[in-house]
């Protein structure tokens, strides 16, 4: 082993130790903050041991051909699909992401699209990349914080293109049953894709 | 046994294992939240505290409200989780930008991507990731355009920064 390694061993400790009261301080003021961190840092550590990355995802396909991230996403998707299924339509009172749809959802995924390949980084990656200590995306951080302010303002100017409210929930339309159905077969359709497109 | 350990401790995992913790995680937040992960929203809210304290905006939202968010302490744990796997492998340094032109593009992809997110309702967390997984139609749609837009974006890359 190297001296580095020596060195940050000491780092280490001292960081678990410091977490350790932050997470005792916080639960004593609200236990769910405390679980929230903690299901965070949970995240942060996966994602960064397993060089998760949406934008290498959807970008490797396209720079060098390669999946085996876009695959990882994919079987992501299938996971989380299946446990919201479970625990919303078991459990009351949940709050799903629908949103309205719209020239909005258009607009903005393209923008996203470009900015998270110009930044290294979609909003996740940013955070996760910054505990990582690179500058790159500290600055896409502060190139962020701007944005979101401007979207948030503009959000109302998007409204007046016109949009479906408040968004189309397809369990509602379809049934649970053919929902997770057709969400499983373009998961595996994708998934087939994307494995001859690596072996191509 | 060591050897396992000795992997989930400096990595890194496997690509299908990662989705896997991280799928449990995400479905353990909705169960916590009642509410999904996300990311951007709580940015947000972040933004427009700063703002108004640079005068830019008028709404005031309380800095006790944002540090009693459960949104800022996913966001906060989400740099400290990277922060504490980098450094329990002791792979962690700051890392400088290695050409000046990569903070322009970090800058203005920032400002791009804080943008798209929110008047799309999220990003690849709380739009893409959660959308689909919450069988909500606008969540396919918006995949669908993050993926031409880094289409578009590989290409402004490989144009003018490779």
């Amino acid at each position: 082993m190297s001296p580095m390694v020596k060195n940050q061993r000491y780092w280490n400790w001292a960081f678990m130790s410091v977490m350790f009261f932050f997470f005792l301080l916080l639960a004593q003021i609200n236990w769910k903050l405390a679980l929230n961190l903690g299901l965070g840092i949970g995240l942060g550590f996966a994602l960064e041991k397993s060089r998760f990355c949406f934008v290498a995802a959807f970008r490797d396909p396209i720079l060098t051909g390669m999946t085996a991230l876009s695959q990882a996403v994919i079987l992501l998707l299938g996971v989380s699909i299946l446990g919201f299924a479970l625990v919303a339509g078991s459990g009351q009172g949940y709050a799903l992401n629908v949103y309205p749809l719209g020239a909005n959802t258009i607009v903005g995924g393209l923008l996203f699209g470009i900015g998270m390949v110009l930044a290294g980084g979609c909003a996740s990656g940013i955070l996760m990349r910054i505990g990582e200590g690179f500058a790159m995306q500290m600055l896409a951080l502060a190139g962020a914080l701007v944005g979101v302010f401007f979207g948030e303002r503009s959000l109302r100017w998007w409204q007046g293109w016109g949009w479906e409210q408040p968004g189309i929930f397809l369990p509602a339309k379809l049934g649970w049953l053919s929902t997770l159905s057709l969400e499983m077969a373009v998961l595996v359709a994708l998934w087939l894709l994307a494995r001859w497109w690596q072996n191509r | 046994m060591k050897k396992i350990w000795r992997t989930a401790v400096h990595g890194p995992w496997p690509y299908w294992v990662g989705a896997m913790v991280l799928g449990g995680l995400n479905i353990l937040v909705l169960l916590v939240r009642k509410r999904p992960w996300g990311v951007t929203s709580n940015l947000q809210d972040w933004a427009v505290w700063l703002a108004h304290l640079l005068g830019l905006a008028s709404e005031r939202i309380p800095v006790s409200q944002l540090l009693l968010a459960e949104g800022t302490y996913l966001n906060l744990g989400v740099v400290l989780g990277a922060l504490w796997a980098a450094l329990a492998a002791s792979q962690w340094r700051f890392r400088p930008l290695r050409q000046r032109k990569f903070g322009f593009s970090a800058l203005i992809g920032g400002l791009f991507l804080g943008y798209g997110a929110r008047i799309a309702y999220g990003c690849n967390v709380g739009g893409l990731l959660n959308g689909i997984a919450s069988s909500s139609l606008t969540g396919w749609v918006f995949a669908l355009a993050v993926f031409l837009g880094t289409w578009i974006g590989a290409k402004i890359l490989l144009k003018f920064l490779v």
